[in-house]
């Protein structure tokens, strides 16, 4: 099953040994960035920025072909809105299952009640007599979202925001090994992988395992400090460089997004 | 060819009677196959009948292997085989036209089978042939049997099927015997045998 | 009884498994669409994919009639889908629903022959007996009114326990006639049987038939008197 890669000279030179964060006071901080072939699991909690965070991660896009933003929680145009707003590439692939989901879910419960309400015409009928399986209701989008990943090349640059959507439908465990195969492939292939996942209703169990197949571990927190909200980031978790093991604490701005203001360090 | 001497007369009496008869062949266990092969014979090549012979007394093929020893071609013949069935490999057959059911005791499927086979075939004049009532009688009950005897021949008599029902006399109950006696419109008497 | 069941009526073919109900239900089915008449299948218990593929094999099933639109199958999974009855409980909402399609589709294409096999597994997912009895009432008064004679099909365990004639007990009580079908055992072999148990509006026969399943259809003769043990044996319980 182990595949040699082979990698391009000149690619080697053009990405080197890291990638940005998308937050250059980020790279500075953690030793220039993001070594190639990392997975970094981001825990998030509501109104933490790590939807912003998630964005800024993919804008760097070094090749936009290679580069994928996989929402599940927003639809294009809120995605593009933010995207311009910041001057971010609008040319890189962008998935939005969450939309997808409820574009199917929503037609089906319509043309249900219109059926209901209305009956079924000659042509529903003819067409119903036609029908032999039940629709897929139940679209396996992780398997979607692994195939879609592993079809990336070398250097390649992901993102999923978040993983919420695949645990509430699908089995934990099975979530959890599309994820370790997809570390395995980001390792292999010197890609960079974030999937952010809701602290809220997560199970320890579940994020324990995510947290030790990750190969950097991101916390995203939001608290009050007086009258103001504090946003920061913990890295907890750099493979190969725990002097990387550092609390960010940023604001959002209209010109930068992300903008980390001090540094704790702790470890 | 031919090991032994057809009876003539048989093929004789039979040219004498129309299709919805139901002829009882009586025989005894020495001169069985050839009373069955002059039955059929003259049937088959005399009045180029088709039929289905249904087969209590022992496997299908060792019947239509009979038959193939004296040089007779049965192909044409549906065979509805009531023993084999119980047989481990039995059925595993390479003649397609044998027929099996799961046992002689299955009379009523044996029935509908029989009309089954009839309907699908293409010959305009058709037989039955029981082999027979003295074998069927050992699976089963004698009023049974009885009253099987009665709608068989009676289904058959109304479809002008003609109905040739084998029988070995003194191995056949009274209560059956006498029924058939009653139902039958003819009678091939073979039951004594002469011995020389 | 065979083409002898009234125009209009509701027939429950109540059957052990096995016996031959889909079988004889299809084979009514392609009859009236020999006589050109339209014809709708409803079936639960099988996909449509397999039962079409089944009754291939039978000489009286011509695949045109499912292509021109004479017999139409439908998947109860589809249409329950389609109607976004994806849960596992009927509310009386969904039953509404589900008899306001059915009477739809043999409104719309002018269908006098109905099967619904069976019913047995539609009525499992309405929890209420009343509301089982309103369903099938309610559907069985709107089929005869539109003239549609309708086979309805009842899984039950045991044909020869003469109390009940289908799972519910309700179904036998709408029914305008009742067929039941299973195996009559003589000495460890099963024979298959049928038997019309009333057939209101003609005079038909009580008696238990054996029958087989050919691919002429279903055949049948009487069965023997003498022949049917168990039956005897019950009779003395
Ligand atoms: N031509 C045939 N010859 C012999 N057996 C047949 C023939 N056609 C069908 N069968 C058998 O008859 C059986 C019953 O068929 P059918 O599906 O009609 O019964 P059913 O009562 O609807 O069963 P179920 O309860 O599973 O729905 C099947 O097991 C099938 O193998
Ligand atoms: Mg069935």
């Amino acid at each position: 099953m182990k595949k040699k890669i082979t990698f391009d000279k000149e690619d080697e030179e053009f990405f080197g040994q890291v990638g940005s964060f998308g937050v250059p006071k980020f790279d500075g901080e953690m030793n220039g960035g993001i070594p190639r072939g990392f997975t970094m699991v981001a825990f998030t909690e509501t109104g933490s920025g790590a939807e912003l965070f998630a964005k800024q991660y993919v804008s760097p896009a070094e090749e936009s072909e290679n580069t994928l933003y996989i929402s599940t929680n927003e639809g294009q145009p809120e995605i593009v809105r933010v995207f311009k707003k910041y001057g971010w590439p609008l040319d890189i692939n962008v998935r939005t299952i969450g939309e997808e989901y409820n574009s199917n879910v929503l037609e089906r419960e319509l043309l249900a009640s219109r059926y209901r309400l209305e009956g079924f015409r000659l042509e529903d009928i003819q067409r119903l007599a036609q029908t032999r399986f039940v629709d897929e209701n139940n679209q396996d989008y992780l398997t979607e979202v692994t195939n879609e990943i592993m079809a990336l090349g070398p250097y390649f640059r992901a993102a999923i925001d978040s993983l919420d959507f695949f645990l509430q439908r699908d089995d934990p465990n099975r979530v959890v090994a599309m994820i370790r195969m997809l570390q395995a492939h980001t390792q292999m292939y010197r890609g960079l992988l974030l999937i952010s996942v809701s602290v809220n209703g997560l199970s320890p169990s579940i994020r324990q395992e995510l947290a030790s197949i990750a190969d950097m571990v991101l916390t995203f927190g939001v608290r009050t400090v007086g009258s103001d909200f504090e946003t920061s980031m913990i890295v907890s978790k750099f493979r190969n460089a725990p002097e990387n093991l550092k609390m960010l604490v940023f604001r959002v701005t209209p010109e930068e997004g992300i903008t980390p203001e001090t540094v704790e360090r702790i470890a | 060819m031919i090991m032994f001497e057809l009876d003539q007369r048989i093929a004789e009496q039979l040219s004498t009677i129309s299709l919805n008869s139901s002829v009882q062949v009586r025989c005894g266990n020495s001169n069985a196959f050839m009373v069955t092969a002059s039955t059929m014979l003259p049937l088959m090549q005399m009045f180029e009948m088709g039929g289905v012979y249904i087969t209590a007394s022992r496997g299908a093929v060792e019947i239509i292997q009979a038959f193939e020893s004296i040089g007779v071609d049965v192909s044409n013949i549906q065979f509805i085989d009531l023993v084999s069935s119980g047989i481990l490999g039995g059925t595993d057959v390479e003649y397609s036209n044998i027929h099996f059911v799961d046992s002689p005791i299955m009379l009523e499927s044996v029935l509908l089978r029989t009309l089954y086979i009839l309907r699908t075939t293409s010959s305009a004049r058709n037989f039955v042939f029981i082999d027979s009532v003295n074998a069927l009688a050992i699976y089963n009950e004698d009023r049974m049997l009885a009253e099987y005897l009665h709608t068989f021949i009676n289904t058959f008599r109304q479809r002008e099927v003609l109905s040739i029902i084998l029988n070995v006399p003194d191995q056949t109950p009274p209560l059956v015997l006498s029924n058939l006696d009653l139902y039958c419109t003819d009678l091939v008497d073979r039951g004594q045998v002469v011995i020389h | 009884m065979r083409g002898g069941i009234p125009y209009g009526s509701t027939v429950l073919a109540s059957g052990t498994c096995g016996s031959g109900k889909t079988t004889l239900a299809m084979e009514f089915l392609v009859r009236g669409a020999l006589a050109g008449e339209a014809c709708a299948h409803f079936t639960a218990t099988e996909p449509s994919v397999k039962l079409l593929e089944n009754i291939r094999q039978y000489a009286f099933f011509d695949m045109n009639m499912v292509d021109t639109g004479l017999i139409n199958v439908f998947d109860m999974d589809v249409l329950y889908s389609w109607l976004g009855l994806d849960k596992s409980t009927f509310d009386l909402d969904d039953v509404h629903a589900l008899i306001k399609s059915i009477t739809d589709i043999v409104n719309t294409i002018g269908v006098t022959r109905l099967v619904i096999d069976s019913v047995t597994t539609l009525c499992y997912k309405i929890k209420s007996e009343q509301l089982i009895r309103d369903f099938l009432f309610t559907l069985g008064k709107k089929l005869a009114t539109l003239g549609c004679t309708t086979i309805l099909i009842s899984e039950i365990t045991s044909a020869t326990e003469n109390a009940h004639w289908s799972s519910f007990g309700v179904e036998e009580a709408i029914a305008d006639g009742i067929v039941v079908m299973g195996d009559v055992e003589r000495m460890g072999h099963l024979l298959r049987f049928l038997q019309v148990v009333k057939m209101r509006g003609t005079s038909h026969s009580r008696a238990k038939h054996a029958i087989e399943l050919t691919p002429l259809g279903v055949m049948l003769t009487p069965m023997l008197k003498w022949g049917s043990q168990t039956d005897s044996a019950n009779w003395g319980a």
